[in-house]
This record gives structure tokens, C-alpha cells and sequence, in this order.
């Protein structure tokens, strides 16, 4: 009954700050934040709260609460701002919401109210960004028709295989202005400091205010590539105000390795505090805050860790929020990562009954009907999605795949790079484009695709594996080493990063090394038809160190586990079963050879002979 | 009390034209003693009735029995108030007993002069002097001309030639000065005399005349305590004037000298201060000894107020806190905040410590609602202007500047500017030029000058025009430090050295010189004294510039690389860090930091930053070959507990120390829960699906 209780005032809190923030995130123009708590307030709608109703019986204490909680109103828009600073407010916003943001800026260049403030700063950052996209975009275009391009590119028939090498990337941080106003991350984040610095705050009242300017000094702060200090200022706007969504989603951006995940997960949990001005009630306490435990859920779907927690959590969110479409996409990426695709599919099948015109994540689902091969879903999702909007990154991600997977590679290139044009930090839309190359047999662009994709992001192990890939098609052992070391870093429960990097470690001759790698892929590996190979590489790199015993153990599995399976003979199964019989033949247990070549009926005319010759060596042994 | 001057007597050298203005010469006279006992007698009415009279800021002043007699309305408005006003306000404190017989308007204070009093000579002499103030040089000449035939009085002589002065016609003054040996009979007149050649450009002439010393300095301080009637000593404009002439001889230390004379003599010669400090003939140190040095008890009230006027006006690489102090109070206690020289004194110092955006603002304001012609803050506004590169107004205000006051140094300075901005060099030498022809006192351009030389490679006639301004500048320390960039980068180091310590005599906390030694000591290798000097450079910009600005980033880019060659690998892969956070991307400084991670074996984040320099310049040979090299090493380095791969497995939940992955993954699969997403790699396989494989990545494996 207790915990029923709780969950109820759970949900009616988070319903309202949820309320809160839309109200107020919209009024500060973080449009995605708001959003987002109103997609998630309506997948609570069906969550029937009882009304709180005064209840002579209940006992005073309770009561108590249960007033507060009645009487708590959302804020006025003008709450805390004198007449003057409102007036101003307005004309900011509305020279917002039409795109003047130098202007914006100008108008709010003597405020001190923080809310006011940040405002200021952050149009000075949307109008310093705008004009940075705006000047490489004109390099973009300069460098494509002068064609400028790595020189040992060796296939270049048009310009679908000149990608974007030519964007300017040692571009200068300062926009200057010919009238000498210039902006960079680093001048905004001085005057950010300096602000924070000589200010005295009311945390009580300030509260938001402060929230959104630690939040900007994150964004800056990451932006200049400072990771560990971004991290810190998100969490310290978090405290503030938890309920900002995007805050959540920086500081999962800042974060790149597991190491750092878990030190994180821990501050989460044991220092973490929530400030009670601005999360009310239940919110305030870090066990029942909602929105850690949505970071978690983001946070293990971007580096991985305790599944069984994440399935909990996800199942509690579940609970609350049942109708909302970011949840529902979450779980579906989950059974994506773990290579269910069928699952996967049909959640989002769901997902787009309630919700059609949602674009968020749907390329992810394009991705699962092009591995699945269902073409015509694809087609139609594809039609479907330009209908929407064409001007979406997403929407042209699904493009792309659908031409890819009508092998027209070219077509399929230009929709990602257009993708890539309407969002530059889609790191899936480089690897993708990366992999489009590599079909073309560029794999130059390919290189550069994925390195791109690495910029990024740090954490996308597919960018890092294609790189190995890449490499290692042009035989470039020693880099490929590297990047599978960095795909494998990053996911160290995947077989195949092993598999790749014992191949690349024993290509290099460095059979110890291989064996280890080697060894982890046979732990991780859920395939027979895998374990076989497996086994056989493994018996492969002893037998380079002489190690013959062990060699012959692995040849035994290969040959052994392949008669368990009665599946088709491979080549492997026939190399290993020829191995051991010469093996036989040199301990001269003929028989056992003879025993070993004849079983050998499939494989190559050379494998047969060889298997034959032996058949007849040990005959002539045996008599 | 000295006696003032009676007509045929001329002021001494202690004096100042105060003593034969017309008015005062009279009043003294008339009034000297009535006024002393007056002042006993009555002093409670008077101060009642001053206090009506007066504007409010001066009040703690007329409440002093002095400035009782002062006091006077200000708006009576006879024609002659004017230059009495004028008078009054040099004077007025400290020489009130002169000056309240100035008055000229009948009002009532008891001490008003009564013209019908005067002579008929007297009343010439008044309408002589009036109509010079009102600038009608035609009825002085006419009035005077008449005055000095009737008394033959060299002080009549002196007004009559300062009429031709104020004409131009300079020749015409000599000429009545030099009949009659006037000059040795009035100091006045040789003062006028030698004013009139120095604007003929007769220099040597004007120095027989003036003499080549001072020939009062002996008797300079005896006279010392005397009263000073409230003006400019003559003594004091001498020298000055001797120092003028000997800097258009280009005898730059007599200058020197003869500046520092006038401003020791009497601290309110204010031009020979400015001489000092415009000109830069004094280093920082030497301004600031001059000003401790200076008298300033003679203003009295005026002492704390001038005294930081003057203190603002010094140099400002040094004793900046002092300087703050008094911008501080001059604006606190004083109403100064928007007069030009706190404001150019603060923007002076913003653009010393880099901190263009704020000077430009401040430089700004004040050309818009002030002064737009000011000649003290254009060139600081030019100049930054330039270090924003902000062409489009570079272009604004020269051309402003080109319509409004095309005689100006500083016009042709701006245009010089403009296209020095705009990267045309040899328009911008041409203005440059042009500038330092009209005013070849004007530092700015002769250093854009020499920069233009320098940009352009040209080492020899770079040197020639940086020790051209060197000389000229004595109390610049640039132009020595630019000599030394310049053999710097010609790899002549000891000259180099020379000249860099000539540069730190001069200023020893300017960071661009001490950052520029390091490098030179760090060229000469030696490390120690390099780490020395670019240690001290980051401790004066600490507190001065912005963390951003190119001064700090080469700085610590420079420390980095001593540090390294020190040794010191982990303060080395510090200062880089920050340098990198920070500034532009520099593809070397990835390579270096990526070898120092290396020497510190850290290897991926060595290979990471050698992947970056690469990204920013493919075809960087030393940052290839580096990464080969490690990327060998990464090849032999075993997959032990230490290593990265190894670690990160271990975190993904699998704590078995052994590193065995086999039974946690196991208890993975045993895991069902309701969502059994970690089944899913079995249901994939016993539906053994072709196509379920994961996607792309399978895809690139069939090109293998």
C-alpha cells in the first residue's frame, strides 16, 4: 500500500514538473527540452491520478502535503522579473522566435537578471554558430568544384566520390566582424564566468536562472572540448533543475568511456543533490527523480553496463509513462543493439501507429528493414517519411538506405551527405556513408567518412571497426590494429571486434597476442558455425609457437564440434581434419589417419587430393 | 609679498605674464594692503554672502578667506569678464589677493576697479588687451603700436609682438623684439623672441638667444619657496622651449633634459610633462621617478587631483595598481569619469592588456558623444581597430578622419592602418610615411613604418627604420624588442640578446618582451634562463590579459616546449593541454603533445593526438612517422591487466579477476527476465536467418 502511495504521488509530481518545464523551457527557447516533456506528459495521460481530494480522515501530516501539493500552481510567466525586465523579455523573445539573434543579443546587453542573461549569451552562441555552419558551408562549396582531394585517391569517376575532404576544418572558433564585434566559445564563456563570478544568486529564487546559464556554460565548455568541466557545470544545472532534457542528453555526450560512466553513475548516486526550489516533492530526492533514471537508460544504451538494471529501469518508466514514443524507441533500440531485429521491428511498427509523423529514430528502424531485407517496407517507409518533411536528416537517412539497398550507391551517398548537411553531428549518417564507399571500392572516402564519424563522436564503435576495415583492405596491419582496438574498447562483449583484432594481431605475427583475443571471441561467441572458425584460427596460431598439443586440442574441438552440429562441411572443418591426420601420421598412428582422410568428401580438388594421398600413405603404412 | 611689476619693470623668471597683465598690475597696486586687513576684519559677512555666489563644486574652496575675495558671478556680462575669467580660473586659489582685483564688473564687491580711476595710458592698455582676446589683432596692433611709442615700456613691446605672434607674423615680432635690445632687458620678450624663430625654424638662432642651459638654474633653488603669482613660470616655459629646440635639433637627451628641468620648475607646465611622456623620451621607470619627484605643494587645493591627473598620464606598463587607485578617485572625488584623460588612460590600459573588445567599446562611447576628433584616444582606437581587423570601420574613420583633419598625423596613420589591415603593404608604407612627415614625433606610425618592412621580409631597411624610431623614441621599449625579433629571426642571436636587453631596461614586465626572450634564450639553449623569463611572463599576464589572447597562448606554448627539452614531460603535456583547449588548432602542437604522451607511455592518447595533427594536415612526415612508430609499439605491447582493452572489459560488468569471460556471459544468457533481449543472439541463430546479420558491419566483411 506504501509503495503504491508513493508511486502515485510519484507520478502526480512528475506530471507536474513535467507541466513545469514545458511552460518554462518554451519561455527560455529550449524548444527540444520542451518538447520532450510534453511528449512525455501526454504518454502519461492515460495514468489516472486520483484527485486529491481532502480527506477529513486522513491523518494531518499527510494532509499537509496533500494541500501543498493541490495549491502548487505552475509559475506565471513573469514571475520574478520587474515590469521593465518584462517588457524586455517579450521583445527579446520575439526577436527570438523570428531568428534575430544579434539583435536579440544587442537589446539584452545590459541585463542582470540571470534568466534575462542567459538569453543574451545564448543567442550570441545560435548567431556565432550560424555564421561558423555558414562560412564552412561556402568552403564546402569552393572546395567541391575546385575538386580539391586527396591525391592518392585512386577511383574518382565523379563527383559523388569527391565527398566533403574539402570542408575547411582548421577553420577558425573566432567570428570576427568587419566592424571588429567578435564572438568565440571562449569570449562568451568569459563573460559567462565573469557574470557567474560577481553575481550574488538567490538559489531560491535564481534557481532557474542559474540552471540555464550552468547549462550554456556546459554546452560551451563541451564545445571547446572541455569534457570533465562541461560534465560539471551540466550537473550543477541539473541540481537546479533536473527536468531539462537536452542538459541530460550534453552530459551523456560527454561522456566516452565506460570508466567515466561508472564514476558518473556513482556521483549520480552518492553525491548528487537535488536542490528543492525547482524539483518539488518526490522529485527532489535522487531515488525517485525521473529523470535519472532516464539518463540511465540513455546513459546504457550509449556505453553499456549492468543490463539486468536497465531492463528494471526501463520497466519502471514503463510504468509511468506508457504512451511515450521516446520510451517505446528506447526499447526498441535495445533489441537493435542486441541484434533482435524482429523485436525491434515490430515496437516500431507500434511506435508509428500512435504516433505517424515522430521522425526521431526512425532511421534506426530503416536500418532494421534494409538488414532484414524488407525492401518494399523500406520503399514505403522511405515515401512515406518524405511526405513528411523532406528536410529532415532522418528523413534522408531512410532515403539513403533505400537506394542503397537498390545498390544505387551514388544516389544513397548524396542523400547522407545531404543529411549530413541538414544535421553535422549525425555520426550514424557518416558511418553509413562510410560503408556506401566502401561498396564503390573507395575506400580513400570511406577512411575519411568514418574519421569524421570518430570526431564526433568517440563512442560510435562502428565508425572505429570500418576504419579497421578500411585499413585492412589496403593492408595497413598497424592501423587497423589500432581502430579495432579502439571498436573493441568500446564494446568488449562483441565476437566479432575480438575476432578482428586476433586477425589483425596475427597477421602482424604476434601469436600470443592473437591466441588472447582469440580465446575472449570463443568465450563470447554464441555460434557453433562461429566456435568452429574459431577453434580452427585458435589451432592455427599455436601451431606457429610450436605449441603443438594445444593445437591439436583446438583441431579436435573444430573437427568434433562440427560433427555434433551435422550441419554443411566447411572449409575449415577440412583444413583441421587434415591437419590431424597428418598429426597422425607423424605419431604413425596410421589408422587413426586413415581414419581422419577418408571422412574428407567435400573441399577443394587440391584438399581431396591431399586427403587422398594420405589415404593411401597410411594404407601402405598400414600393411 | 613680492612686489608685482610696475610698467618699465619686466617679471622675472620666477613669474609669469600674470604680472603684466594689465589688470593685475594695476589691482595689486591699488589693493594690496586693504585687502590683508579687510580680510581680518570682516570675515564672517563676507563668507555669508559669497556663499550665494557661488557654483556649488567650489565651495569647500570659497569658504577659505582667499577665495572669499574670488568670488564673482560668473555670468556678468561685460566684455571684459572674459579674460579675466580666464585668469581667474588659473589663479584663483592660491593667488587671491591678485585676482580679486581683476574684476572689472560692477558688481558688488568692494574691490571692483573703477575704470574712470585708471590713466588714459592705463585704459589704452585695457582696450589693447581686450581686443586681443576677442582675437581683433588689427585694433591691437593699432592700439599697441601706439601704447609702446608713447612709454617705450618693454612690456608694451612684448604685447604689441605677441599681437604679430597671434598673426603669424613671426618675422615682424622678431624684428620689433630684437630693436632695442629688448631681449636682454625683459625675459618676457626673449621668450617671445625665441617662440617666433623656433616657429621660423631658425633653430639655432632661437638657441643662441635662449641660450643652450638654463642660466637660472643656480639661483633656481634658492627662489624655490618663493610665491608663485598662480601662473606658468617663465623660468619653466624657457626650458621648455629650449627643449623644443633641441628636439627639432634631434639632440634627444638635451630634450630631454631641458623638459625635465621645465616640469621641475614649476609642475604646471603641463606641455613639458606631455613632451615627456607623448614623446616616450622617459622609460616608465624614470615617468614615475619624475612624478614622485614632483612638487606638487604649490597647487595646494589642487595637489591630489593633479597629481593623479599626472599619475594617469604615465606610462602604463608599470605601477598599475597605482594608476587604478587614481583613476579611482579622480572619479570618485572629483566628477572625472567622463573627462579624456581617465578615459584614455583606461583605454589605454585595457588595450596594454589585450583587451580589445572593452577599449573598443570605451573608445567608442567617447569619440561618439564627446570629442570625435580627440587626438588622444583615435590612435589607441586605430590600433585596435586593428588588432579586431575590423576593416569596415578601419575604412569609416579614415575616411572621416581624411575629410575633417586631412594635416593630422594620425589621419594618414589610419589610412596607413587601414591597409596594413587589408594586407597592402606598400599603401600602407606610403601613409605611413606620410604620417611621421607631418609629425615625426609620432611613434605609431613610424613603427607601422618599419612593421611594413618587416612584413614584407625586407631585413635590412626593417632594421634601419625599427633603429630610426628607437632613436627618436628613447622611452619605447618596442622598437628595441622589434630589432631584436628582427636578428632573432635572422638567427643572429647575440645581437638579438643585445638589443632584448636594452628592450628590458626600458620595461621590464612587458610579457611580449619577456616571452620573446625565452624563445631567444631557448634558441641559444638555454633552458633554465628560457624557463625563467617565460615564467615571468605568464606571472604579468596572469593578473593582465585574457587567458585567450595570443600573447598567453605562445607564451605557454613556449614554456611547454622548455619544459620539455628540460625534461619536465608532465608540466610539458600540461601547458600544451591548455594551449590546445583554448586556441586554434595547431597541427604541430598535436604532434609534440602526442610525443610527450609517448615518452610518458601513454600510448593511445600519444596515437589519438598524432591521429589529429594528421586529420588537420595529411601530409605531415614527422607526425607519420611518429604514429608508425607507435603504432609498433602497440603491436608488442602485451594484453595484460594494465592494458586499456583489457580494463574496459573488466568494467563492462565482468569483475572476474582471472579475466575469464566464459561464466559471466553465461549467467548472462541464464538471465530471463520479461523482456529477454539477452536471449536474443540464441533466437537469431536457431532461426538462422541469413539475412539477420548485423547489417553493414557484415557487409564490409565480405569485401575482405
Amino acid at each position: 500500500m506504501m509503495v503504491q502511495d508513493n508511486l502515485i504521488d510519484i507520478i502526480h509530481d512528475t506530471k507536474s514538473s513535467l507541466r513545469r518545464s514545458v511552460l518554462e523551457l518554451s519561455q527560455w527557447k529550449l524548444h527540444k527540452s520542451a518538447k520532450w516533456s510534453a511528449e512525455a506528459l501526454q504518454g502519461m495521460a492515460d495514468q489516472q491520478v486520483p484527485r486529491y481530494v481532502v480527506d477529513p480522515d486522513e491523518s494531518p501530516i499527510r494532509d499537509d502535503s496533500v494541500k501543498s501539493r493541490m495549491n502548487y500552481e505552475l509559475p506565471q510567466v513573469n514571475a520574478g522579473m520587474s515590469e521593465q525586465e518584462y517588457d524586455l523579455y517579450l521583445l527579446a523573445s520575439s526577436l527570438f522566435d523570428s531568428k534575430e539573434f544579434d539583435r536579440c543579443s544587442y537589446f539584452l546587453k545590459d541585463v542582470v537578471e540571470p534568466r534575462l542573461k542567459f538569453l543574451k549569451l545564448y543567442c550570441s552562441y545560435l548567431s556565432w554558430d550560424k555564421k561558423t555552419i555558414e562560412s564552412t558551408e561556402t568552403m564546402l562549396m569552393v572546395g567541391e568544384s575546385s575538386r580539391i582531394q586527396s591525391p592518392d585517391n585512386d577511383s574518382n569517376e565523379d563527383n559523388i566520390n569527391n565527398p566533403v575532404f574539402s570542408e575547411n576544418k582548421n577553420k577558425s572558433d573566432v567570428q570576427i566582424s568587419e566592424d571588429g564585434q567578435q564572438t568565440s566559445v571562449t569570449i562568451l564563456l568569459n563573460e559567462l564566468k565573469e557574470y557567474i563570478e560577481q553575481h550574488a544568486f538567490n538559489e531560491q529564487i535564481d534557481g532557474l536562472g542559474l540552471a540555464l546559464l550552468y547549462y550554456l556554460k556546459g554546452v560551451l565548455l563541451s564545445r571547446q572540448g572541455n569534457k570533465s568541466h562541461a560534465i560539471t557545470a551540466f550537473l550543477k544545472s541539473l541540481s537546479f533543475y533536473s527536468f531539462n532534457w537536452t542538459c541530460w542528453v550534453e552530459l551523456l555526450d560527454c561522456v566516452s568511456r565506460p570508466d567515466e560512466s561508472l564514476i558518473l553513475t556513482k556521483h549520480l548516486a552518492e553525491k548528487f543533490e537535488l536542490k528543492e526550489s525547482n524539483n518539488i516533492f518526490t522529485q527532489s530526492s535522487t531515488e525517485n527523480n525521473i529523470m535519472i533514471k532516464f539518463f540511465k537508460l540513455a546513459l546504457y544504451q550509449e556505453i553499456g553496463g549492468n543490463i539486468d538494471e536497465f531492463l528494471m529501469n526501463l520497466e519502471y518508466l514503463l510504468s509511468i509513462s506508457p504512451n511515450f514514443a521516446y520510451l517505446k524507441s528506447q526499447h526498441a533500440l535495445v533489441y537493435y543493439n542486441h541484434m533482435d531485429y524482429i523485436s525491434s521491428e515490430k515496437l516500431f511498427n507500434q511506435i508509428i501507429k500512435s504516433d505517424p509523423y515522430r521522425l526521431e529514430d526512425l532511421d534506426v528502424y530503416s536500418n532494421i528493414l534494409y538488414v532484414m531485407q524488407k525492401h518494399s517496407k523500406l520503399a514505403y517507409l522511405a515515401q512515406f517519411v518524405s511526405q513528411i518533411d523532406k528536410f529532415r536528416a532522418e528523413s534522408c537517412c531512410i532515403a539513403a538506405n533505400y537506394y542503397s539497398s537498390r545498390q544505387e550507391h551514388e544516389k544513397s551517398i548524396m542523400y547522407f551527405r545531404r543529411a549530413l548537411t541538414l544535421d553535422k553531428k549525425s555520426t550514424g549518417a557518416w558511418t553509413l556513408m562510410g560503408h556506401e564507399f566502401v561498396e564503390l571500392k573507395n575506400s580513400n572516402a570511406a577512411i575519411e567518412c568514418y574519421r569524421r564519424a570518430i570526431d564526433i563522436d568517440e563512442r560510435d564503435f562502428k565508425a572505429w571497426y570500418g576504419l579497421g576495415q578500411a585499413y585492412e583492405v589496403s593492408d595497413m596491419h598497424l592501423y587497423s590494429l589500432y581502430y579495432f582496438q579502439r571498436a573493441c574498447t568500446i564494446r568488449p562483449l562483441d565476437r566479432r571486434m575480438w575476432q578482428a583484432l586476433a586477425s589483425c594481431y596475427a597477421k602482424m605475427n604476434n601469436s600470443k597476442e592473437s591466441i588472447k583475443c582469440y580465446q575472449r571471441a570463443l568465450q563470447l561467441s554464441n555460434n557453433v558455425d562461429q566456435d568452429i572458425v574459431l577453434h580452427y584460427e585458435l589451432a592455427k596460431q599455436y601451431e606457429k609457437l610450436l605449441d603443438t598439443e594445444s593445437c591439436r586440442s583446438n583441431m579436435l574441438k573444430c573437427v568434433e564440434l562440427d560433427r555434433s552440429m551435422e550441419g554443411v562441411i566447411t572449409d575449415e572443418v577440412v583444413q583441421a581434419t587434415i591437419w590431424l591426420a597428418n598429426y597422425e601420421i607423424k605419431l604413425k598412428n596410421y589408422e587413426t589417419a586413415y581414419n581422419y582422410a577418408i571422412g574428407i568428401t567435400n573441399g577443394t580438388s587440391l584438399q581431396i587430393d591431399s586427403a587422398r594421398y594420405i589415404a593411401r600413405l597410411c594404407r601402405e603404412k598400414m600393411k | 609679498m613680492r612686489n608685482p611689476m610696475s610698467p618699465g619693470q619686466t617679471p622675472s623668471q620666477h613669474n609669469s605674464t600674470l604680472a603684466i597683465s594689465p589688470f593685475i598690475a594695476r589691482g595689486t597696486r591699488q589693493q594690496q594692503i586693504p585687502i590683508s586687513s579687510r580680510n581680518l576684519n570682516q570675515p564672517q559677512e563676507k563668507q555669508d554672502t559669497n556663499h550665494s555666489r557661488n557654483d556649488p563644486p567650489y565651495q569647500s574652496i570659497v569658504s577659505s578667506p582667499l577665495g572669499q575675495r574670488t568670488s564673482q558671478p560668473f555670468n556678468s556680462s561685460t566684455n571684459l569678464t572674459t579674460p579675466h575669467q580666464e585668469l581667474r580660473k588659473d589663479s584663483r586659489f592660491e593667488a587671491g589677493e591678485h585676482v580679486t582685483t581683476l574684476t572689472t564688473t560692477t558688481t558688488n564687491t568692494t574691490t571692483d576697479i573703477d575704470i574712470s580711476e585708471l590713466s588714459s595710458i592705463e585704459r589704452l592698455r585695457l582696450w589693447r588687451h581686450d581686443s586681443l582676446m576677442q582675437h581683433m589683432y588689427q585694433t591691437a596692433e593699432y592700439v599697441g603700436n601706439k601704447i609702446y611709442s608713447i612709454t617705450g615700456d618693454p612690456n608694451d613691446a612684448f604685447w604689441l609682438a605677441q599681437g604679430f605672434y597671434y598673426k603669424g607674423e613671426y618675422l615682424r615680432a622678431v624684428e620689433l623684439l630684437s630693436k632695442d635690445n629688448l631681449e636682454s632687458i625683459s625675459i618676457m620678450c626673449r621668450y617671445l623672441i625665441t617662440l617666433c624663430l623656433f616657429k621660423l625654424n631658425k633653430f639655432d638662432e632661437a638657441l643662441d638667444i635662449i641660450g643652450e642651459s638654463n642660466p637660472f638654474s643656480e639661483e633656481s633653488n634658492k627662489s624655490k619657496k618663493l610665491q608663485s603669482d598662480g601662473g606658468i613660470k617663465l623660468e619653466s616655459s624657457l626650458c621648455y622651449l629650449r627643449g623644443k629646440i633641441y628636439s627639432a635639433l634631434n639632440h634627444f637627451s638635451k630634450a630631454k633634459e631641458s623638459f625635465k628641468e621645465a616640469i621641475l620648475i614649476d609642475v604646471k607646465n603641463f606641455e613639458a610633462f606631455e613632451e615627456l611622456t607623448n614623446k616616450c623620451l622617459l622609460t616608465p621607470q624614470e615617468e614615475w621617478d619624475i612624478i614622485e619627484s614632483l612638487d606638487f605643494s604649490i597647487l595646494s587645493d589642487n595637489e591630489e587631483m593633479i597629481k593623479n591627473l599626472y599619475m594617469i598620464h604615465s606610462s602604463k606598463l608599470i605601477n598599475t595598481n597605482k594608476i587604478l587607485e587614481a583613476q579611482k578617485v579622480l572619479i570618485d572625488e572629483y566628477n572625472l569619469e567622463t573627462n579624456v584623460d581617465v578615459i584614455s588612460s583606461k583605454t589605454e590600459m585595457l588595450y596594454n592588456s589585450c583587451d580589445f573588445d572593452k577599449c573598443l567599446v570605451l573608445c567608442e562611447k567617447y569619440l561618439k558623444t564627446q570629442d570625435a576628433l580627440n587626438p588622444k584616444i583615435l590612435p589607441t582606437y586605430i590600433s585596435c581597430l586593428h588588432e579586431l581587423g575590423a576593416k569596415n570601420k578601419l575604412f569609416l574613420i579614415s575616411h572621416k578622419l581624411a575629410e575633417q583633419i586631412p594635416k593630422s598625423a594620425i589621419t594618414w596613420f589610419s589610412v596607413g592602418t587601414y591597409y596594413l589591415t587589408m594586407n597592402k603593404i606598400h599603401e600602407a608604407r606610403k601613409f605611413f610615411s606620410k604620417s611621421s612627415i607631418i609629425d615625426p614625433n609620432f611613434a605609431p606610425s613610424w613603427l607601422g613604418f618599419a612593421h611594413t618592412f618587416s612584413i614584407e621580409g625586407e631585413q635590412d631597411q626593417a632594421l634601419t627604420a625599427y633603429s630610426t624610431a628607437a632613436r627618436f623614441f628613447p622611452g619605447v621599449h618596442l622598437p628595441n624588442l622589434f630589432l631584436g625579433m628582427q636578428y632573432m629571426s635572422s638567427n643572429t642571436l647575440s645581437l638579438a640578446e643585445e638589443y632584448f636587453t636594452l628592450a628590458y631596461d626600458i620595461c621590464p614586465n612587458d610579457p611580449l618582451l619577456l616571452n620573446e626572450m625565452g624563445v631567444m634564450y631557448f634558441k641559444k639553449e638555454e633552458y633554465e634562463k628560457s624557463k625563467k623569463y617565460l615564467n615571468k611572463a605568464m606571472d604579468e599576464i596572469k593578473h593582465k590579459l585574457y587567458s585567450n589572447s595570443k600573447t598567453a597562448v605562445s607564451i605557454q606554448t613556449n614554456l611547454g616546449h622548455t619544459y620539455r627539452k628540460l625534461g619536465d614531460n608532465e608540466r610539458a603535456i600540461e601547458c600544451f593541454k591548455y594551449v590546445l583547449q583554448d586556441s586554434e588548432k595547431d597541427p604541430d602542437l598535436y604532434v609534440t603533445l602526442g610525443f610527450l604522451y609517448l615518452q610518458t607511455k601513454q600510448l593511445q592518447k600519444g596515437i589519438d593526438c598524432l591521429h589529429r595533427a594528421l586529420a588537420i594536415k595529411p601530409g605531415m612526415t614527422s607526425a607519420q612517422e611518429l604514429l608508425t612508430h607507435a603504432l609498433e609499439l602497440n603491436v608488442i605491447v602485451s594484453l595484460d591487466e594494465n592494458h586499456p582493452l583489457v580494463v574496459s572489459s573488466r568494467i563492462h560488468g565482468l569483475d572476474n579477476k582471472d579475466g575469464s569471460l566464459y561464466n559471466t556471459s553465461k549467467r548472462r544468457k541464464s538471465v530471463s527476465s520479461s523482456f529477454s533481449s539477452n536471449a536474443l543472439p540464441k533466437k537469431i541463430r536457431t532461426e538462422s536467418n541469413d539475412n539477420a546479420n548485423d547489417g553493414h558491419d557484415e557487409e564490409m566483411m565480405d569485401i575482405e
